[in-house]
């Protein structure tokens, strides 16, 4: 029992990604592949550990998660054969094919050491490329719906990525399933990519769009993680700078409100 | 020694030679024979007297030659010029002169304006007055009064207490008071207002602030005390720290006579160590020292007192993490802290979590303002790239200042709302007043508050666009009207010329 005593004090995280990368099906693919000759894309959604293998075609993926997740749950739409696909082992992934985005509801149950439920969490598949779809103040027409490119335009751009970073925090672990963890350290993110991989794209950084089309498999780096704080660190600055300059209108107007009540004071 | 029969003559003042023509030849000849070239470095007669091969004549002419006077650089005369310049550091704009080299460049600026230097002050609006500078000891009127006496005389503090004159019923404040709360308001400002950069530069600047009254005081005290010691206590000190001195060099004297004798005594392993290196560092170096001190270290306890050289105690008791397991935990991405002292409340284990569930997010009833300002930026707060600790930790801060921000923004609205209402208020107080004073202050009062509204009288859309800018504020419509009513009737006689100009151009056109 000695073992299922928690350690208080310590949180222990392991990065990991989520997400799906998609594919143009060719008219001759889509009829020899699929039963379904009105899908047009194939793709899989899996989850991974953040650090790409070096020389792999797939984001992510160095570390084999095994050691803390049991199983991966993955609730396709509804329209699928069996949509609730568990997984019970890594690769924990899911490849299908289809013509639709839908949003896909994944489960993940860590290993019975852990004593912890299973976490929940959403991802929207995507299968279209991305394109900015922010209103430019000089156009009146804003397509409410990014441009869905032909299937050979399509073709032509590539396959499709949608990633997420993220960590999985345990707080106060068991002892036992502590050592588990401390028994696999995660490889940490590269800080560039080594075969200057593109880096994936993200909504809240639309300037990552241009660099993510550059074509290839996507990487994280760590590079990405500091760009976001550097960003963040800025746009504080920027507010910073605002609040000191309102604040000094502050006091000039208090001032100015003092002198005019005591100068109501003296005409009364 | 060349001496002349006529040289002769001549000092003897014996007539010149029997031969006339020979004499007449002589004559003339005697000054041309006489006028030889004149040496170097010396007069002709002393030559004439030493001769041209005496030694002393080389070495004289050997003396070397006096430095001449160093030129300072300017081999060329140099001309001066009075020209005005301005200081930038002055607020007004007093021109001075002074004299400057022709050569110097006309446009450079006073090269001593960057020498005024000024140092940081601190405002505080009311609202952080309220917030968190309350004080029990000090009301805000000789908070502010302090505040303003300090920026003006330049946080020079001598200056300061003597010109701070406090409200009648204020108990009397000494320097240090004064300080201690001006030093711990800006350090309560400093805390509490957001902060751009990191932790650990802001925990340097609010170093920079401390202040402790009573430490000052008790310095001060020791050197004012210090100050006042009579001659014969000022000798008696430094008798005594001579006596000092004298008995530790007795002291170590000693010591050293003692363990030199020890060690002659019981030999080379009476359990000492050697020979400290203070005077003799050749002996400390030789291979024999090393291996005593190896064995001594080993066989013995650390001696208290002398052995200074090699500490090889035992190791530093156990720190609460060694390098080691720090590194792994990085390499683990375990993060370590402080478990709750107080194991009163029930322990709940938080489940695990994905780390972007628990994003920062700002106040419901801030959150639209937040977010748009945000959104200004070019942030997303609802989703991060990669949400790891420390970039949620600064997506909070982010959100904080954004908070602070927008917190401000409605306070100065409140005020310029109070200010309005005040204004219209003296308006009216003083409408019995004479005409001319109700026009002049709301007018350009309102030049103030309204950008835009002129006092241009030809232009009826002025007065529109007045009225539409008071509709905002309903108690200042009164005022309004009546303002409108006065320049309504200069616009009359305006309306009257412009249409009328307007109809003259109109039958020209046509």
């Amino acid at each position: 029992m000695a073992d299922r005593v928690r350690v208080r004090g310590v949180t222990i995280h392991r990065p990991i990604i989520y997400g799906n990368t998609a594919t143009v099906l060719t008219s001759a693919e889509r009829l020899e592949t699929s039963h379904y000759p009105d899908h047009t894309h194939r793709w899989t959604v899996a989850v991974r550990s953040a650090t790409s293998a070096p020389d792999s075609d797939i984001v992510g993926g160095a570390d084999d998660l095994g050691y803390f997740i049991k199983r991966v749950t993955f609730k396709l739409h509804d329209t699928y054969p069996n949509p609730t696909r568990n997984i019970d082992k890594p690769p924990f992934e899911v490849s299908e094919t289809g013509w639709g985005e839908f949003e896909i509801q994944i489960r993940i149950t860590y290993v019975p050491e852990s004593g912890e439920k299973a976490t929940t969490l959403y991802h929207h598949l995507k299968l279209h490329p991305w394109s900015i779809t922010f209103p430019l103040p000089n156009a009146s027409a804003v397509p409410a719906e990014p441009e869905i490119p032909s299937p050979e335009n399509a073709a032509k751009l590539g396959p499709v990525h949608s990633w997420q970073y993220d960590e999985i925090v345990f707080t106060d672990p068991f002892q036992n399933f502590l050592n588990l963890l401390t028994a696999h350290p995660p490889t940490p993110l590269p800080k560039m990519s080594v075969n200057k991989k593109p880096i994936p794209f993200h909504s809240s950084n639309p300037a990552s769009l241009e660099a993510s089309l550059k074509g290839g498999v996507p990487e994280f780096t760590s590079a990405m993680e500091k760009e976001e704080a550097d960003r963040l660190e800025e746009a504080k600055g920027n507010i910073i700078k605002e609040q000191e300059k309102w604040r000094s209108i502050l006091i000039e107007k208090e001032k100015e409100l003092e002198r005019l009540q005591k100068l109501l004071a003296s005409k009364d | 020694m060349a001496v002349s029969a006529s040289d002769i003559r001549s000092a003897l003042s014996l007539p010149s030679s029997s031969t006339p023509v020979q004499s007449a030849t002589t004559a003339p000849r005697k000054y041309q024979g006489q006028v030889t070239k004149k040496p170097e470095g010396i007069s002709r007669e002393l030559y004439a007297l030493i001769g041209p091969s005496a030694p002393s004549l080389v070495a004289h002419l050997a003396k070397p030659r006096l430095k001449q006077k160093p030129n300072f650089g300017s081999g060329g005369k140099v001309k001066w010029e009075w020209r005005p310049f301005r200081n930038a550091g002055r607020t007004d704009s007093l021109q001075l002169g002074h004299w400057v080299k022709t050569t110097d460049d006309p446009d450079a600026e006073y090269s001593f304006a960057k020498y005024n230097v000024q140092s940081q002050s601190y405002t505080y609006s009311q609202e952080e007055y309220t917030r968190f500078l309350e004080d029990k000891d000090w009301t805000k009127d000789e908070t502010d009064i302090l505040f303003n006496v300090v920026r003006e005389y330049d946080t020079r503090w001598y200056v300061v207490h003597d010109r701070y004159e406090p409200p009648p019923d204020s108990p009397t404040r000494s320097l240090e008071d004064l300080k201690d709360r001006y030093y711990s308001v800006c350090r309560k400002l400093i805390r509490n207002r957001p902060w751009a950069g990191d932790e650990a530069s802001k925990a340097q600047l609010l170093n920079s602030y401390q202040f402790d009254k009573d430490r000052e005081r008790m310095r001060k005290d020791y050197i004012a005390s210090l100050e006042d010691r009579t001659p014969e206590e000022i000798a008696e000190e430094e008798a005594l720290f001579i006596e000092l001195k004298r008995l530790e060099q007795n002291e170590r004297k000693f010591k050293k006579e003692r363990d030199e004798l020890l060690r002659t005594l019981l030999g080379i392993d009476s359990g000492l160590p050697d020979i400290v290196a203070e005077e003799d560092g050749l002996s400390a170096l030789s291979a024999e020292g090393f291996k005593k001190r190896k064995k001594n270290a080993n066989e013995i306890e650390i001696p208290s007192t002398p052995s200074n050289i090699i500490s090889l105690g035992p190791p530093p008791p156990k720190r609460a993490q060694s390098a080691k397991s720090a590194a792994l935990d990085a390499q683990n991405c375990i993060i370590r802290v402080e478990p709750p002292a107080s194991s009163a409340t029930k322990i709940t284990h938080a489940p695990v979590h994905l780390r972007s569930f628990k994003l920062p997010a700002p106040k419901a009833a801030l959150l639209p303002k937040v977010t748009q300002a945000l959104t200004e930026l070019g942030i997303n707060h609802t989703r991060l790239v990669m949400p790891t600790r420390e970039n949620c930790a600064r997506l909070e801060s982010l959100i904080e200042a954004t908070t602070a921000l927008i917190d401000t923004k409605k306070v100065v609205d409140r005020v310029e709302q109070d200010i309005r209402v005040l204004r219209v208020r003296l308006g009216r107080a003083s409408e019995g007043a004479e005409e001319d004073g109700k026009e002049g202050t709301p007018m350009e009062v309102d030049g103030g508050a309204e950008a835009g509204a002129d006092a241009d009288a030809d232009a009826d859309a002025d007065a529109e666009g007045e009225v539409d800018g008071r509709a905002q504020s309903i108690l200042s419509t009164r005022s309004g009207r009546g303002r409108k009513q006065s320049r309504r009737s200069m616009s009359v006689s305006s309306i009257g010329t412009s249409a009328s100009a307007r109809v003259g151009k109109r039958q020209k056109r046509g």
